[in-house]
């Protein structure tokens, strides 16, 4: 806990900053008259055709899936990393060794299907 | 926070100065971001306000402030604001885990008829245990402000930027992730301060049982992970989406890309955001491979605390932090420099490039960093 | 010890008012942000029980990829329709109170369960000097190995999976042949 407060504490601190600054502006920010053509979407100066949230190709959705994946392979390499060092000096050094052996296999297997299936094309 | 008021005081003055210095040094580097590119294309840039043109970054200041409060009519307005607010946090939040220099440790003292102290005040925000972790989680939430801002403009080009912006950051967060792997193998150890310690002493090798030390050569990581401390800043550039990487803001295909629609003091927020993200990234290269806040053979926490060997223990620590802290500012503004450099000086990448590399280049490469790295290590910490 | 206790109820309840306010919302979006604020507050709750890597992975697994990927497919999506179906209707509303009402039997069913074999007491739970990551590391590669191992054959077949449907026909990935 006495860890985490100050870490909120920043997080309101930056919060309200960054409300303030906003607010601030707002308030000197020059008032000047609102046309319709100003209010538009900007686009380059051609008129929108079409509503921003509107259906694009969706090759980004299969970047994320495999991103999470990767990422939760990668974040239990953090606590291997972290006592490898003592596994080494308990003389079970090969143990810990052939233990993420096997994972990384697995991880690089993965890896390399994702290349050879072209999942990760971009065009 | 501390346990009586003065301590709590301390802290929380300290954590405010360290957002402060934070968000000031956003205009200090614009300007230098602004004459270093005209001194690399040869021209003159900013000159005219002030000397050097110092006072530009004021005028800027107070143009930004005074600009008209726009937003789009078709936006989300609350969502619209919120973006620009939710950039800030990340950085901040990163920042304030990296240590900046040496604790300061203060010996009890006599104030308004009370005995306060001893206390210990850590040159950081806050101190975290697990500080490598927290940071990749903090700043695995960047990632937001992107697509918030791109949703709530509610224009293409902003979601297609914020799409491909987020795109990317997840990508490279995967090989920002795993280089990270190395080092830790070296240290073991999640914790910054402790990383810094061992970096503090002259070079040794431990090969095989014996020890090979080199007195005239610090104990930095990059000396046994140039390979991570490349990967490590490549993806640290993708991260910030500075150039090579500025896909998300490509202006011949995306307009601005996500803040397309943003203008005056909340497009400088996305700004300070992004120059948070950079002084993170040098932070966290220093601070990994570069042996932080010392500077073995001539500035470390013990040979600095020697030069005031006559003043009291509370004056030695301030001034020894102070120095120490110079040493860690002058590390950070060299990397600082790197990436303006660089930005003036390589073209973007087309989008496939971008994540080739990513995954298929650097991923491989982090991946064989860390076999090869664990097997050293094996074979040269093993008694065999 | 009264500080924890205010810190994890003043948590509490934010994560609950967060959390209702996921299934509440009508706009997708907005509920998928305030599941973002829910993971986060989860993060803060692990981290002020003092199991920091924990909290560290919930905030990068949930809050930094998976939620990013929510929030990015439900912004590439044309979302009027969606808007109008979950704001209307009394079988939507229906849906939402009973799905969150069997959830919470759920949860408190654990909890009663979890008090009675959980005694925190004896792992050295609540030690501020233990060094919580490093023994779970170790324990991780040691009794829970075969877990860590079928963990990551799971990620290999879910990876496969996520590609192969892809590509299937009328996936993002399909051969345009």
């Amino acid at each position: 806990m006495s860890q985490l407060l100050p870490v909120l504490v920043l997080s309101g601190f930056v919060v309200v900053f960054g409300a303030a600054i906003i607010v601030v502006a707002s308030l000197l920010g020059t008032k000047a008259a609102k046309s319709k053509t100003k209010l538009e979407t900007y686009e380059c100066g051609l008129e929108s055709d079409m509503s921003g949230s509107t259906k694009v190709p969706i090759k980004f959705y299969l970047t994320a899936i495999l991103f999470i994946l990767f990422d939760i392979e990668i974040i239990f390499m953090y606590p291997w990393a972290l006592s490898f060092n003592d596994f080494i000096r308990q003389g079970y050094g090969l143990y810990i060794m052939g233990a993420m052996g096997v994972f990384l296999l697995i991880f690089i297997l993965g890896l390399l299907w994702e290349v050879k299936s072209k999942a990760l094309e971009w065009e | 926070m501390g346990s009586d008021i003065f301590e709590i005081g301390v802290n929380f003055i300290k954590m405010v100065l360290i957002f402060v210095m934070m968000v000031q040094l956003v205009p200090l580097l614009v300007w230098v971001e602004r004459r270093g590119s005209a001194y690399i294309q040869n021209r003159f840039g900013p000159n005219r306000v002030g000397p050097l043109g110092l006072t530009q970054l004021l005028a800027d200041a107070v143009k930004f402030l005074t600009k008209e409060d726009f937003m789009p009519e078709r936006g989300y307005r609350f969502l619209f604001l919120a973006a620009p607010v939710v950039a800030l946090i990340p950085a901040a939040l990163a920042f304030g885990a990296i240590p900046l220099s040496h604790p300061i440790f203060v010996e009890p003292f006599e104030w308004l008829g009370q005995t306060w102290g001893p206390y210990q005040f850590d040159f950081q925000s806050y101190k975290i245990g697990i500080g490598i972790v927290f940071v990749l989680a903090v700043s695995s939430l960047a990632a937001y402000s992107l697509m918030l801002a791109g949703y709530a403009s509610n224009n293409k080009y902003s979601l297609y930027g914020a799409l491909r912006a987020s795109a990317q950051t997840i990508s490279y967060e995967l090989a920002m992730g795993l280089s990270i792997v190395g080092i830790l193998l070296l240290f073991n150890t999640f914790d910054f301060s402790e990383m810094i310690r061992l970096q503090s002493g002259p070079l040794s090798f431990h090969v095989l049982g014996t020890v090979y030390t080199f007195d005239f050569l610090p104990n930095w990581g990059i000396f046994y992970q140039p390979l991570g401390a490349i990967l490590l800043l490549a993806a640290m550039f993708a991260e910030t989406n500075r150039l090579p990487f500025d896909l998300p803001e490509a202006e011949a295909e995306l307009v601005a890309g996500y803040h397309t629609e943003y203008g005056g003091i909340k497009m400088n927020m996305f700004y300070i955001g992004e120059y948070g993200h950079m002084l993170v990234a040098s932070g966290l290269m220093v601070t990994f491979y570069f042996g932080g806040y010392t500077l073995y053979p001539f500035l470390t926490p013990g040979t600095v605390s020697s030069w005031f060997a006559g003043s009291t223990p509370t004056m030695t620590s301030v001034w020894t932090s102070l120095i120490l802290h110079v040493v860690f500012l002058t590390k950070v503004l060299l990397f600082l420099w790197l990436f303006i450099w660089v930005r003036w000086s390589l073209p973007r990448f087309r989008y496939d490039q971008l994540m080739d590399l990513g995954w298929k280049t650097m991923l491989p490469w982090a991946l064989g960093n860390t076999i090869v790295t664990a097997i050293v290590i094996f074979i040269m910490r093993t008694s065999w | 010890m009264i500080y924890e206790a205010i810190s994890f109820y003043a948590l509490a309840l934010f994560l609950t008012f967060f959390a209702y306010k996921t299934i509440s919302a009508t706009n997708p979006i907005h509920s998928a942000l305030y599941l973002v604020l829910t993971m986060l507050g989860l993060g803060a709750v692990f981290f002020s029980l003092g199991a920091h890597f924990i909290a560290g992975v919930q905030v990068i697994v949930y809050a930094g990829a998976v939620m990013v990927l929510f929030v990015m497919v439900l912004m590439l999506f044309d979302l009027k329709s969606e808007l109008q179906a979950f704001s209307k209707g009394m079988l939507s509303g229906f849906l939402k109170v009973f799905s969150a009402a069997a959830l919470a039997g759920v949860a408190i069913g654990v909890i009663s369960h979890s008090v009675q074999v959980v005694d925190g007491a004896s792992w050295g739970v609540g030690d501020p000097n233990a060094d919580v990551t490093k023994y779970l590391s170790i324990l991780l590669y040691t009794n829970y190995l075969f877990a860590f191992e079928v963990l990551g054959v799971l990620l290999l077949v879910v990876a496969i999976g996520a590609v192969a449907l892809s590509r299937m026909k009328g996936g993002t990935h399909a051969d345009r042949r």
